[in-house]
């Protein structure tokens, strides 16, 4: 029997479907392993980066109203570095996927800037959930008009057989544990539907910020047959909703959507096809941008943005995106050589935060395309702590001395021993990951200067998942978030209900106070009392550190702005999970 | 030769049977499996086994394996565990790519370097031979994507003659015209590799021929140099050229990877490496089995070819050659 991965148990409370993304090329920063709910609520509307002060009318075009109006028609193209899975949203588990199903379905909820649910044009429902008033009930309202693009209405039934099939273990739904805590989904009429909850659960509200797929296509499909069904794989077979329809994918080289002729929205898209192009190579897509092959990437490598600021065609857009790179400790002894966790003493954590040169991390190998983070929560989000998280700028000498005061004592060689064991430890992250490859060789020497011996080991990132990750044997490793998922819960990965079989605490940390906190998330309803407890829990997880928070980045998303425009109010939004195409319905091409 | 044929074929098949056992343990040994790539945060152990069942990938390997081979002598190559995909629909087309790449720059090289290689052999240490040399260095010394990189941004981003990358423009898929200028600048980056070994080859090989004592003989009874060389030599310096032909005719298919890659060619070498990445055992079975049974015949033909062309060798049952 081959081990599969338990990635979180039914119970988790995870409210997104996460990515991993093994990142085999070279310098592209999109390696975040996702995984679940997280904070995101960034505040900032987001300015798209002034790149080229010595140009700012190509800026300008794309950021500013265009005086004409957007005109309907045209192609475009757009560079990524990996294909699809399926495009069926009961399965999609990799940013690709995600991407395209973006596009050709319409979501019963959508996000603002500010990461809060909102119904828009092109959203399914009508008016935003009821909320009962014991927490239990929500009630949603969809739009009579919405239909199916082969002409087919799109109803209650439909909602209530996606979540119901995303409830139901046979299916492998990804999403699982985003209802776990459904009790029963009732169709009151034909747009009027209701989900009755177990407790009362937060968090829940961002599971109806989703896709859902035709009933009248699939009901009859048994549930565990679905993942080999031919929906979301064979375009003649995937019936959506969206302003576009998927109409042609050639593996491994490219999928193209065309405008959903049926298309029920009062917005109807400007642009008349997209394609996505596959490339393997990410200076070929670079490349491709500047001949013109391409429009637009989502993501360059941080080592080719000074090139790219070079044409004056191509607008980079560097916000930090919603991912996070930290360094986890393990708190198991026998995960050891010599059966010792070095890090047990919250001052040794400390020393080691204060240790690193982080803002040397972002300035040198994130080239600027990143900020400092605290807390797992996103800075400028509803739940950010802000200040009451505590920072640890950068000071050896202060490092030095909290490891004297946790007792720790230079051995022979100079490395730090205490009771006997060396501060020695492996560091693991993935091979190929050229950012992790630079930022581990950081911590290397930033520890060494403090006395401490790190040794960084790449590994292949599917055995490095299933072999250390999911059981949680590792001493140290260093890794992502990606927080697709505005919610802040994080229950599953630092509380100690979620050890490994379990839940994603593959340190085995604990912290009563915080777990107590984590529960209290979730059982305040109220946005304002919610992001007490978060502010809380930033607080105090700043001081404990199960992580060692290093930053917040970006994945430098390029536009070739001469030929793609947009409206101000529909620029990229990089603080959300798929944020680069945020009303890419509003957007219009030039040829 | 009836005979011969048949043993070697015999021999063949039983080759290609432990390479695919072989491959399946090796492939199966490695850690991580296609499951946890597609099982994500959120589904529960307990979903996880059941998603495995489904797959197959909970029984014994050497189950898993009879399943595969038992599928594979029907003319069924399997599925992707994550999509589930006809194998042979992701990777014929791959080969198919490859092939057209491959072939082509295999093609032209040989038609430049043997002829060239057979010239220089005549005018040692000439020019021509002083060139060669040089371009062979350059040819084994230079990274191939680096240079594959240099000729896209001169004469596809600076000159703006040719296509930067891929195998046809979108839409125009199927255009020959459009396909050969696409060829172009993977086939001149792969040429610089194939010419530099066989124009050595070819040279080398006429070299050795030419100091044979029935060379010397020819020149002495007086015969015409180009006679010489045509009707004696030439045969005879063919022989170790074709051998290695054949043995590399297993590059046609594994094509070269970093060539693919950094021109985007949508071929077998990239998709390799995504399956392995994403552990889609049915596909890197097929792909290894694909090659090889590439490298099976590329022996036999080498050794067929060689019977032909030298009539010494003889492909008797005991498979020696009698002089």
């Amino acid at each position: 029997m081959r081990k599969v991965p338990k990635w979180f148990s039914t119970m988790s409370v995870i409210a997104l479907v996460g990515v991993m993304i093994a990142g085999c090329s070279g310098n592209n920063g999109n390696n975040a392993e996702t995984t679940n709910n997280k904070p995101a609520n960034t505040a900032t509307t987001n300015e798209t980066t002034n790149t080229n002060t010595t140009n700012e009318s190509t800026n300008d075009a794309a950021t500013t109203p265009d005086p004409n109006t957007p005109v309907d028609g045209g192609t475009l193209t757009v560079g990524t570095f990996s294909d699809i899975v399926s495009v069926n949203p009961i399965y999609i588990n990799d940013t690709s996927s995600g991407d395209i199903e973006n596009l050709i379905n319409a979501r019963l909820y959508d996000l603002d800037r500010q990461g809060n649910l909102a119904v828009e044009p092109w959203s399914i429902a009508a008016e935003l959930p009821q909320v009962s008033a014991d927490g239990k009930t929500y009630t949603v309202k969809i739009k009579s008009t919405a239909k199916w693009n082969d002409g087919q209405p799109l109803t209650a039934d439909d909602v209530v057989f996606t979540y119901n099939t995303i409830r139901n273990p046979d299916a492998g739904a990804p999403g699982i544990s985003t209802v776990d805590k459904v009790e029963a989904i009732n169709k009151i009429d034909e747009t009027t539907i209701e989900f009755k909850l177990k407790q009362v659960y937060a968090p829940f509200q961002y599971s109806l910020y989703s896709s859902l797929v035709p009933s009248h296509i699939l009901k009859d499909v048994p549930v565990k047959d679905l993942k080999t069904n031919a929906y979301g794989v064979d375009p003649t077979k995937t019936v959506t909703s969206g302003p576009w329809k998927f109409a042609e994918w050639k593996q491994g080289q490219y999928i193209t959507l065309e405008k959903n002729p049926n298309y029920w929205g009062e917005k109807k898209p400007h642009i008349d096809k997209v394609i996505y192009k596959i490339y393997a190579d990410q200076n070929t897509e670079v490349q491709a941008l500047i001949k013109g092959d391409i429009q637009m990437s989502e993501a360059i490598p941080v080592t080719q943005i000074e090139g790219v600021k070079a044409n004056d065609k191509l607008q980079v857009i560097l916000e930090p995106g919603p991912q996070y790179e930290y360094v986890q400790f393990n708190f198991k002894d026998e995960n050891f050589p010599d059966k010792y966790s070095p890090f047990k003493g919250q001052k040794t954590r400390q020393a080691i935060a204060t240790a690193l040169n982080r803002q040397g991390m972002v300035d040198n190998v994130l080239k600027g395309t990143g900020k400092l983070m605290n807390s797992p929560f996103m800075p400028g989000s509803w739940a950010d702590p802000g200040d009451q998280a505590v920072n640890y700028p950068y000071d050896a000498e202060k490092a030095k001395a909290l490891l004297a005061e946790d007792g720790w004592v230079a051995g022979k060689d100079g490395i730090l021993v205490k009771d006997g064991h060396r501060f020695s430890f492996e560091l693991q992250y993935n091979a190929g990951n050229s950012r992790r490859e630079q930022v581990a060789a950081v911590i290397q020497q930033n520890l060494k200067d403090v006395g401490i011996e790190v040794t960084p080991k790449g590994i292949d990132f599917a055995t490095w998942i299933d072999q250390n990750i999911t059981p949680g044997k590792f001493p140290a490793i260093l890794l992502s978030w990606s927080l697709n998922n505005p919610d802040p819960d994080a229950e599953s990965i630092f509380s100690s209900k979620y050890y490994p079989p379990t839940g994603q605490n593959g340190g085995w940390y604990k912290n009563e106070a915080i777990d107590a906190l984590w529960t209290k998330g979730q059982l305040t309803i109220d946005q304002a009392e919610r992001a007490k407890v978060y502010q809380e829990i930033g607080k105090e997880i700043s001081i404990d550190l199960p992580y060692v928070f290093l930053y917040q980045y970006g994945l430098p998303q390029v536009v070739d702005a001469s030929k793609v425009k947009w409206a101000e109010e529909d620029a990229p939004e990089s603080s959300l999970g798929y944020g680069y195409l945020y009303h890419a319905i509003n957007w219009w091409v030039t040829e | 030769m009836t005979e011969y044929l048949i043993r070697r074929i015999l021999q063949s098949v039983l080759v290609l049977f432990l390479i695919s056992i072989l491959t399946f343990l090796m492939i199966h040994a490695a850690p991580g499996g296609p499951t946890q790539i597609f099982l994500a945060p959120g589904l529960s152990p307990e979903a996880a086994k059941i998603q495995a069942h489904n797959l197959g990938l909970d029984r014994p390997v050497p189950v898993q394996y009879a399943i595969w081979l038992g599928n594979l002598m029907q003319g069924d190559l399997g599925h992707t565990f994550k999509n589930h995909i006809p194998v042979g629909d992701i990777l014929w087309p791959t080969v198919k790519n490859t092939m057209v790449l491959m072939g082509a720059a295999w093609l032209f090289s040989l038609l430049i370097a043997v002829p060239w290689g057979i010239y220089n052999s005549t005018r040692e240490y000439g020019l021509s031979d002083q060139t060669a040399s040089f371009v062979s260095y350059i040819g084994f010394a230079m990274p191939t994507f680096w240079f594959g990189i240099i000729l896209q941004e001169y004469f596809s981003l600076k000159l703006d003659w040719l296509p930067l990358s891929d195998m046809y423009t979108m839409g125009k898929e199927g255009n020959l015209g459009d396909l050969f200028m696409h060829l172009i600048l993977p086939v001149s980056v792969l040429t610089i590799g194939f010419l530099a070994a066989y124009s050595k080859y070819a040279r080398a090989s006429m070299l050795e021929v030419l100091n044979q004592d029935y060379i010397r003989t020819a020149r002495a009874k007086g015969l015409k140099e180009r006679r010489v060389i045509f009707r004696h030599a030439l045969r005879n310096a063919l022989i170790p050229i074709i051998t290695i032909l054949g043995l590399d005719l297993p590059i046609l298919v594994s094509g070269a990877a970093l060539t693919e890659r950094v021109f985007n060619w949508p071929g077998m070498g990239r998709l390799f490496v995504d399956m392995a990445v994403a552990r889609e055992y049915s596909v890197l079975m097929s792909i290894t089995l694909v090659v090889s049974v590439i490298v099976v015949l590329g022996n036999l033909l080498a050794d067929i070819l060689y019977a032909i062309v030298d009539p010494r060798v003889q492909l008797g049952s005991k498979g020696g050659s009698a002089t």
